[in-house]
């Protein structure tokens, strides 16, 4: 793994925009794409991905089957109400399209280790797909090589999943005035079309009840909606109750038993069950158990939101937010790598079952946060 | 192992990015009735649905998804119309489906999307 650099187009800026990618640089004027650098990977490195990707996701439908048949719901603050359509959604084995783990290359063990698993509403996937497929095109032409096949897994899963499907239309949904939410939720309802599926987009606050089953704004009934929007969000809100009782029985994709792995309890459920794992780093509910370097997470932490970074059992950097009343976990704190430009962290995605594409995204601190850059790379 | 798509093409938004830049289309005049079914929704036009009433000869020149509204709108608490609010729904709707699909007509919106603690629901 090497960063290279290389000189950048003088309006790369225009190339990114004309190809729908309105967010390459924050408010602030700082960018959040990086064109001038890549990380230069080995195929072999490539390959070890793939395959901690696929371990690991077979650990986690593990670890689901574990918690459901355990019903330790309690362990993750899921509610009662909201158990069964976590069961049925599973025994259903209802849509479940993907999800991106979080990945350290601890430079001591040499050795990947999982950060966490983000599988109900994970981004950065119109930068994977296009962006990063086309900075790639525009620099190296067909010389080069990319762990990025993420284009072709989108429409290939799409055109599977439509079979499995309760209606003719499936809806997207996502917050307004999110550009990236936006961006990605409407990159996904694109390869849905190219897979022949009828799509519509509603915003989430759109959606409505008629008092037996939710709709859009045409009062079309919504039989399988694809949501970007947490679970734990959409399940304390007030039309939360209609799921359960939805008498189209609505598939949610991602599925309700996606919370239970896109949950930070899920980690030390993992080391439980898979004790010294080496793709796992040592983790614990509440305590650091005599861990001396750690970082203690809440359980529904986005971005990075409220997380604690202890070296030798002192505060080393904190981030602030709003998350925390939920509990936290400890996890073991690895061996961050940085080049120079900054830490790093190596999301994998997993689309449709299969491991298919890689980001890398650097941060000046440790903790990796929404101000994190994404960094392009290159197998060669 | 497959490792990067051979070529990425997309339909929706490249579609979405050209029609930004065309100038935007003068529609046709014609006459235009928008009703409001409760406070919070969007104005739906209902163009088509008067035209047609107004040349069938039933001369009410209302369309009749107002009228069942008008009809059901005690079921809102508006106070008005034929229905009684004290037996259960189906006995107003029975089993005529204009009057079941009137009274669906009356949807809430806004029961998702509060929680916001962040400004976007990425992770």
């Amino acid at each position: 793994m090497q960063l290279k650099y290389l000189t950048p187009q003088s309006n790369w800026q225009n190339r990114l925009e004309q190809n729908g990618f309105g967010y390459h640089t924050d408010e602030n004027n700082i960018p959040y794409w990086v064109e001038e650098y890549y990380y230069s990977i080995s195929e072999p490195l490539a390959d070890e991905i793939y395959a901690a990707t696929a371990d690991l996701w077979d650990m986690c439908l593990q670890a689901v089957d574990h918690v459901i048949t355990n019903k330790l719901y309690d362990q993750f603050q899921i509610p009662l109400f909201f158990h069964e359509h976590i069961e049925r959604s599973w025994e259903k084995d209802e849509l479940s399209i993907y999800g991106r783990f979080d990945f350290v290359y601890d430079t001591v063990h040499q050795q990947l280790k999982v950060l966490e698993f983000n599988a109900d509403t994970p981004t950065s996937l119109y930068e994977t797909g296009v962006v990063q497929w086309q900075w790639m095109n525009t620099y190296f032409g067909n010389s080069r090589d990319q762990f990025n096949s993420v284009h072709d897994r989108l429409i290939e899963t799409w055109k599977e999943a439509k079979a499995h499907m309760k209606g003719s239309t499936l809806h997207f949904s996502c917050m307004r005035e999110t550009l990236e939410d936006l961006t990605n939720i409407e990159y996904l309802r694109d390869c849905a079309i190219q897979a022949g599926i009828n799509t519509k987009l509603i915003y989430i606050d759109d959606i409505g009840w008629d008092g037996e089953t939710f709709t859009d704004l045409e009062d079309e009934m919504i039989t399988d909606i694809f949501k970007l929007y947490p679970w734990e969000w959409l399940i304390y809100e007030p039309f939360a109750l209609h799921i359960p009782s939805d008498m189209a029985q609505a598939q949610w994709i991602e599925p309700s038993w996606k919370m239970i792995l896109s949950n930070k309890a899920i980690l030390p459920i993992l080391w439980e069950l898979y004790p010294n794992h080496p793709l796992l780093l040592e983790s614990y509910f509440d305590e650091p158990k005599g861990m001396q370097n750690f970082v203690k997470k809440p359980l529904l932490s986005r971005e990075g939101a409220n997380v604690t970074l202890y070296i030798n059992n002192q505060v080393a950097e904190a981030t602030k937010g709003d998350y925390g009343d939920e509990g936290y976990i400890c996890q073991a704190l690895a061996n961050l790598p940085n080049q120079g430009k900054g830490y790093f962290i190596i999301g994998s995605w997993l689309i449709g079952q299969e491991p298919c594409g890689i980001t890398f995204r650097e941060s000046d601190k440790r903790i990796t946060t929404d101000k994190s850059r994404f960094v392009p790379h290159i197998i060669e | 192992m497959k490792k990067s798509s051979k070529a990425v093409s997309l339909v929706l938004i490249t579609a979405t990015l050209a029609s930004c830049s065309k100038p935007t289309e003068t529609k046709e005049e014609q006459q235009r009735v928008f009703m409001r079914a409760d406070s919070s929704a969007p104005y739906t036009e209902v163009t088509d649905q008067y035209q047609q009433q107004r040349s069938s000869g039933g001369g009410m020149g209302m369309g009749s998804a107002l009228l069942w509204y008008m009809a059901f709108r005690p079921m809102m608490g508006g106070g008005m119309g034929y229905t009684s609010p004290g037996i259960s729904p189906q006995s107003n709707v029975g089993s005529n489906t204009s009057k079941a699909d009137a009274y669906k007509k009356q949807t809430a919106r806004g029961g998702f999307g509060n929680t916001s603690k962040s400004n976007s629901a990425a992770s």
